[in-house]
């Protein structure tokens, strides 16, 4: 009986130890945890997507695409193939990248119309995924070297990081803020201010479910304060792990779609 | 026509043969696509084609499908598919002729892993260039292009069996088509520099253009081997076939010209360069019925030499740029031949192309400006567009030609009475 209480004690201290640990995370841990719960969940994964983009006048345009997403090192390297459904004048259309952490990403975009595999030009990563408001680094992820952390609070739910650009060219916001869930680290809030400290632009995670054992976030909105219009992004069919190449992400598939993976 | 279609017909025909063979297994009906437009192309200068004030009033409506097979058998298992793609016109350009124009009929499959094959009617494409093409010996309408027409119809279609390989080193495509000529301008709708009439020429026009006799000895080949080098792409190419344009003359007083044997060496390499995308491609036309240069009908032998640069500043702004350089071999032998009162061509020619797209709105309004300049025949050719979604299904284009050229007999300076401004509107379903 004694023991029992004494290695009870010892778990419960340790479990307190670990408690103190997670507590202890420091701000790089943090941020890197949440790049990985947000964009590098499982070797690969495949999801439907469907952006709603409002103008400011509420107007509504719809975006349906498959993404095909393939790890090559956790944190680093991936390889995205985005399939057009609708609408119909870009439907069959293919844009794939090639993410790269130390230089700028290969894009390539092919037009079925044409049989024309084109090259795009890549380093502006800031600009619109196709025509949203949503830019390309919220789809693929932004480096994090690309900014300076500072962990400036913490409450029951979240951390609340706030992150400057090392580099301001390109860069439409000052600095901006992070919202991350301390129990699964997937960021559920950013909020982007100008120089002026004005508020101008935000993501949010609207919904976030488990599948296949990750916390995944299947319904996100980005909102434009400066010039109005919003884009809600609902992700379906979702599934990792099953087992993508790296041969897919090459011409070969982009002048004919793989039949087993698009529809 | 003669065998060649024919055999690739058979293709079509195997695979609707295989479609039935395909068993009950399929069951949902594919969905179809496509749009209907109207286009209004005025003309802003007159001329002796058929029409003063316009070359360009039509109704388009394109419908297009893919059937994936599906169930169990081969073709569902090599992940077949039958592709179509058809436009169905309404031309008041000649007095609302009705036609039908088959794009794309093929069977897409993989048979092997390391295989992909396309058989049928099918748009191909390959190269670096934009707008410019060295390698890509595939058909072209510069009708169409002229005119105003969406982009997709300056590809024309070809009946041919792609094969691509993907072995680990590189990758390799092998493509046999039918003989399928440009669709050049000839005088009904645009004018041109007609050298039977010593001058720019419309309706009066006589020109006999003369074909290659559809027979397996005509068909044509296009080899391309690829591989990527990191981030670059390195290509290089084949083809046997013939000239796409008539350049070369079969019978003089019979104003007839011909498509020239013509078989094209090359290589091209692409990738990232100076915060941008670089390309260069080479080409070297060998002119196999006049390998001296020194037969005065028919053009001479050729290299080509481009490169290319583009770059994203960002903002939805992008800008490419492209210098394309032309020499005729031979040109000694070729000046020798000329008789007194022949038209004679220059030994080079410089084009310089420049382009700027920018996008607005969410990139619902899309400006853009391509330009060629050609500094050594004093011609060029502006096409500026804007173009505005105004939702998911409706579209409208603005846009212009403006060839323009020193000289009546150079590429773009031919086509001078041609300007156009047209307006394109566009509903996608």
């Amino acid at each position: 009986m004694k023991t029992k209480i004494i290695i009870l004690i010892v778990f419960m201290m340790f479990g307190c130890l670990n408690v103190a640990f997670a507590e202890e995370l420091n701000v790089e841990q943090i941020v890197e945890k949440a790049n990985i719960a947000a964009y590098y969940r499982g070797a690969d994964g495949i999801s439907d997507v469907t952006m709603s983009i409002k103008d400011s006048q509420g107007r509504e345009r719809i975006r349906e695409f498959r993404i095909l997403r393939l790890t090559l090192e956790d944190g680093g390297k991936q390889k995205f193939y985005v399939y057009f459904k609708k609408p119909a004048d870009v439907s069959k259309m293919v844009f794939m990248v090639w993410k790269h952490l130390e230089s700028d990403d290969d894009r390539w975009l092919y037009l079925p119309a044409l049989d024309l595999v084109r090259r795009v030009a890549a380093s502006d990563k800031r600009s619109s995924f196709v025509g949203s408001h949503f830019v390309y680094e919220d789809v693929s992820g932004r480096g994090i070297e690309a900014d300076t952390h500072e962990l400036i609070g913490t409450d029951e739910k979240y951390y609340k990081i706030k992150n400057i650009p090392k580099e301001e060219k390109g860069i439409e916001f000052e600095y901006y803020f992070v919202w991350i869930d301390k129990t699964n680290f997937i960021p559920m809030k950013a909020q982007y201010y100008n120089n002026a400290d004005e508020l101008i632009r935000t993501i949010e995670a609207l919904e976030v479910e488990e599948i296949d054992g990750y916390s995944t976030t299947i319904k996100s909105v980005a909102i434009d304060l400066e010039r109005g219009g919003q884009t809600t992004m609902d992700f379906t069919n979702i599934r990792y792990g099953v087992g993508l190449t790296e041969a897919l992400f090459t011409e070969r598939y982009l002048r004919k779609a793989p039949v087993k993976w698009v529809k | 026509m003669g065998q060649i279609t024919a055999q690739i017909r058979i293709f079509v025909l195997t695979g609707m043969v295989l479609t039935v063979l395909g068993g009950p297994g399929y069951a949902s009906m594919p969905d179809i696509g496509g749009f209907f437009e109207f286009d209004f192309g005025a003309k802003v200068s007159d001329d002796n084609t058929k029409k003063d004030s316009y070359n360009l009033l039509e109704q388009r409506l394109q419908l297009k499908s893919s059937y994936y097979f599906e169930g169990e058998n081969y073709l569902s298992d090599k992940g077949a598919s039958l592709n179509f793609k058809g436009d169905f016109t309404v031309d008041e350009y000649f007095d609302g002729k009705t036609g039908f124009d088959l794009r794309e009929m093929n069977l897409s499959l993989t048979p092997f892993d390391f295989m992909d094959m396309k058989a049928g009617r099918q748009i191909l494409t390959w190269g670096t260039g934009d707008y410019l093409f060295i390698n890509d010996m595939f058909p072209k309408d510069y009708r169409s292009f002229f005119i105003g027409r969406d982009d997709e119809y300056l590809k024309k279609p070809s009946d041919a069996l792609k094969m691509s390989f993907y072995p680990s080193l590189g990758n390799v495509d092998l493509v046999i088509a039918a003989f399928e000529p440009n669709t050049t301008v000839k005088g009904d709708r645009l004018s041109f520099y007609d050298s039977f009439q010593g001058g720019i020429a419309g309706i009066n026009s006589d020109r006999d253009l003369y074909e290659p006799a559809p027979r397996l000895s005509n068909n044509e080949y296009a080899l391309r081997y690829y591989r990527g080098l990191g981030s670059n792409e390195l290509a290089v190419y084949y083809f046997n076939g013939f000239d796409k344009n008539p350049t070369s003359y079969r019978n003089e007083a019979a104003r007839r010209l011909f498509y020239r044997r013509l078989d094209v060496y090359g290589f091209s390499l692409r990738g990232p360069f100076a915060d941008g995308i670089g390309n260069v491609e080479f080409g070297y036309y060998n002119s196999r019925q006049d390998s001296d240069g020194d037969n005065r009908l028919i053009e001479n032998s050729m290299i080509k030499v481009m490169g290319g640069y583009t770059k994203d500043f960002g903002n939805d702004l992008k800008a490419g740029t492209q210098y394309l350089y032309e020499q005729r071999l031979d040109y000694d032998n070729y000046l020798s031949s000329l008789l007194p009162a022949d038209l004679i061509f220059d030994e080079s020619r410089h084009l310089l192309t420049q382009s700027v797209v920018k996008l607005f709105a969410n990139q619902t309004v899309r400006v853009s400006l391509f330009n060629f300049y050609s500094p050594s025949d004093d011609d060029g050719y502006v096409r500026p567009a804007v173009s505005y979604d105004l939702n998911d299904q409706w579209k409208i284009t603005l846009g212009g030609n403006f060839p323009w050229g020193e000289d009546d007999q150079t590429e773009f300076g031919q086509m001078k009475k041609n300007k156009n401004v047209y307006i394109r509107i566009r509903y996608s379903f």
